[in-house]
């Protein structure tokens, strides 16, 4: 599975998130993710997926627009860590 | 000045989670104190303790309750049943007039002790991220001022046994000096975690088990008293500026009639004579009020050596050849020392004891100590048609005492 679909999973299993808004165009904030419930999701990804994402929430916000964008993130920071 | 009316008052305590659960218990003399079980607990050596049945799953939804900790649930829950219980609306134009003052000891001790756990005891650094948020002693407050949108002070003190007291008497100033119209006022205390309750027994002030009854295990007044049982809960008034509430209409508990404030100034723990008679002294005067017409005493009693024998002196000290004559009783001995949430649950039960003319008892009262020789009603629930007035005493660590007067409204 990869990682946008193990995200999905995650964010409608742990933030009762419905299913149907997930898909990797959604914005955080047509999701309601607001900058506290970021600080969680981003805690249970680096739990989920083994990766530790940047201290900065301002680069987050900055880098993750969207589910896609926060997928491609994990799977960079997976991949510098396979790679590492 | 203008007049302070009680128009919704809300508890969460460990005789039941509303008001009217919380005083059939304390006038049926029934007790909340118990063994405390589960893992953990057996590292205790003072295992009795009063926990409150709460389940949070109805009131919150789970996103907003990992925000939460437990005490922060109390306050919330009591919250809500007062602010229902009164009728207030807070409308966009008037929030601003409105604010929130609670009292609390140690706050979100269960967050503070779940994170230590996490990093000493576990080894990990992973702690959960509202760790702060949850810990902060000023998060029962926000959260009640957040849920009503009240821009108006909101204010947390902290002074120990008497927190939820002073909250509720500096709550009382605000409405009495016409800075606010309306205070949600209390105290919430949730303490009842592994690392507080072995920092208590460090103290050496918690009671020892009664061998035959865990639930009679504390004893204020009484000769075989051996310390004080802690408890956790909440309880909250909606404390409206009285012209305000008739005009609305509003039903009215009782009147905010005084508040004494005296500290000690002499030693950390060491309750003193003085400085107990000097704040109940302040608050008769603040109600101009004189002691024969304080109809019941909701006392601070602990069941400590230390604290009883000395809160007797001061009565006798305040009230003269009257303290003879004017019923005490200290609930405690049912629901436990809830801390900073104690001055508020008491005077709840006070008010309760003027509205329903019933004075709830001096439970495990059956050894009587020479040296507290008042009319403490042990021999369970009095009937005491046409109380005018009451008077709830809250006592603490550091030297504050705090004193509330409350009157029937007339």
């Amino acid at each position: 599975m990869n990682a946008l679909e193990r995200l999905k999973q995650l964010l409608e299993r742990d933030f009762a998130i419905p299913a149907a808004s997930l898909d990797a165009s959604a914005t955080l904030e047509s999701l309601d993710i607001d900058s506290l419930r970021l600080i969680e999701i981003v805690f249970a990804v680096e739990d989920e997926f083994k990766v530790t994402m940047p201290q900065d929430q301002g680069e987050i916000r900055g880098r993750v627009k969207t589910l896609g964008d926060l997928a491609n993130l994990i799977e960079g920071l997976a991949g510098a860590k396979a790679a590492g | 000045m203008k007049r302070v009316a009680v128009t919704g008052m809300g508890a969460i305590t460990p005789l039941g989670n509303d008001v009217d659960s919380f005083f059939e218990a304390l006038a049926a003399g029934r007790s909340g104190v118990k063994r405390l079980e589960g893992p953990g607990n057996e590292r205790l050596d003072h295992r009795v303790a009063a926990p409150v049945a709460f389940d949070p799953l109805p009131l919150f939804d789970a996103a907003k309750l990992r925000m939460l900790d437990r005490v922060s649930q109390f306050a919330l829950a009591a919250a809500a049943q007062a602010v229902k219980d009164s009728g207030a609306t807070f409308d966009e134009s008037g929030r601003a007039r409105c604010g929130v003052c609670v009292g609390t000891g140690m706050a979100g001790a269960q967050s503070a002790d779940d994170g230590y756990r996490t990093l000493y005891a576990e080894n990990s650094d992973r702690l959960k991220p509202f760790t702060v948020l949850m810990a902060m002693n000023n998060a029962p407050a926000s959260w009640i001022g957040l849920e009503y949108g009240l821009s108006g002070p909101n204010l947390t003190y902290s002074t120990a046994c008497s927190s939820s007291a002073v909250a509720i008497g500096e709550a009382a100033r605000r409405i009495a000096t016409g800075e606010a119209d309306v205070m949600i006022a209390g105290g919430a205390e949730a303490c009842l975690n592994l690392g507080t309750l072995k920092a208590w027994e460090a103290m050496r002030t918690l009671a020892v088990e009664d061998a035959r009854d865990p639930s009679a295990s504390c004893k204020p007044f009484a000769k075989d008293r051996t310390g004080l049982v802690l408890g956790e809960g909440a309880a909250m008034l909606v404390l409206e500026d009285r012209d305000r509430a008739l005009a609305r209409g509003a039903p009215i508990h009782a009147e905010i009639a005084g508040y004494g404030l005296v500290t000690d100034a002499a030693h950390i723990t060491r309750p003193s004579v003085e400085g107990q008679a000097a704040a109940m002294r302040a608050a008769l005067a603040d109600a101009r009020l004189d002691p024969k017409d304080i109809g019941y005493i909701n006392a601070h009693g602990t069941g400590t050596q230390a604290n009883d024998g000395v809160e007797t002196a001061a009565i006798k000290a305040v009230f003269g050849e009257t303290a003879y004559n004017v019923p005490v009783s200290s609930t405690k001995s049912m629901h436990g020392h809830l801390l900073g949430a104690a001055g508020a649950v008491e005077l709840v039960a006070a008010i309760l004891a003027m509205r329903r003319g019933r004075i709830p008892p001096t439970r495990n009262l059956l050894i009587p100590d020479p040296e507290c020789d008042l009319d403490f009603v042990s021999s369970g629930a009095r009937d005491s048609p046409g109380l005018a007035a009451v008077l709830s005493s809250s006592f603490a660590f550091g030297g504050t005492n705090a004193v509330l007067i409350a009157r029937r409204h007339i």
